[in-house]
């Protein structure tokens, strides 16, 4: 268990770390990726194989191709120097994320969690799916979620077709220009 | 193996094999976070902003499974939680990208402390 919580800790937060300060803006993504592959393995330490699954297939491959697509379509050759990939922020914004993690592991281990023992988690996919539904002894209000979720997804993919949509004779196709 | 080494063979699997307490996760969790916080407030590609968006976002979901598989009474309700953030945030992440795809048709840059349509 150590083992495996370790290398997964380390992965997720040099991958995070990568995500950071690597000056290319392609292998942010991929680290990104990559620490998203060891919150997959968090959750299946975490009884939550399922999850795990939809981690994989949502963040790992969904959300990063479409980053790349992002990447490819609004990045220009720039100089890749830590004073053009930052702004001026960089140690304030240090001091503002070190105190925000102080605090969050502050709030979060004051609490007394002796006793909780792991392995009270829906294992199965049928409890996920009944907790997902509110059906079962799940929280009924899941199933009103549920379906805010699925109006909120169409209307999402409805205001991404809108918003990037090229406008007859309004602006230039860089790619296609040159 | 030899019998006198057959205790701390024995010590040494009680440490590998003991369970990791919910302090673990949460505080990997928090570091994760910040660390995300961090690059958001930093970076000034919109894209990587979005990335550090999304690490954020990760965290907050290793929180909720972590509390869902630990916490006697939850019930596993944070898995579902879980499974609902992670649909927000893929409509996030589209929407944002769209918006980050039009402006940079209009403006030609994605640093965002080069866009300043929206401050008078």
């Amino acid at each position: 268990m150590i083992i495996a919580f370790a290398f997964l800790a380390g992965m997720t937060l040099v991958s995070a770390l990568g995500v950071v300060l690597s000056r290319s803006v392609v292998h942010s993504a991929l680290f990104m990726s990559g620490s998203f592959l060891g919150v997959a393995g968090f959750f299946v330490m975490l009884n939550a194989p399922a999850l795990a699954t939809l981690q994989v297939l949502i963040y790992v491959g969904a959300v990063t191709v479409v980053i790349l697509f992002g990447i490819m379509f609004t990045q220009r050759p720039q100089v890749r120097r830590y004073r053009t990939i930052i702004n001026r922020q960089i140690w304030p914004g240090l001091f503002v994320a070190l105190g925000v993690g102080a605090f969050l592991a502050y709030v979060l281990t004051v609490q007394d969690w002796t006793g909780t023992e792991p392995g009270n988690g829906l294992r199965s996919v049928a409890d996920l799916g009944n907790t997902l539904l509110g059906v079962g002894g799940a929280p009924p209000i899941f199933g009103l979620l549920f379906e805010v979720a699925s109006v909120l997804l169409l209307v999402a993919m409805i205001a991404a077709i809108v918003v990037s949509r090229r406008r007859t004779g309004e602006g230039v196709d860089r790619g296609v220009e040159e | 193996m030899p019998p006198q080494l057959q205790p701390y063979v024995q010590q040494g699997l009680d440490v590998v094999n003991q369970t990791i307490p919910l302090e673990g996760y949460l505080i990997v969790a928090a570091i994760m976070f910040a660390i995300g916080a961090w690059g958001a407030l930093i970076r000034r590609n919109a894209v990587v902003v979005f990335m550090c968006i999304e690490l954020m976002i990760n965290a907050v979901n290793l929180t909720l499974v972590g509390f869902s598989d630990y916490l006697p009474g939850a019930d596993g309700a944070g898995a579902g939680y879980a499974v609902l953030v992670i649909a927000v945030a893929a409509a996030e992440v589209a929407v944002g990208l769209a918006i980050v795809l039009a402006v940079y048709r209009s403006r030609k840059t994605v640093n965002v402390d080069e866009i300043n349509l929206m401050k008078w």
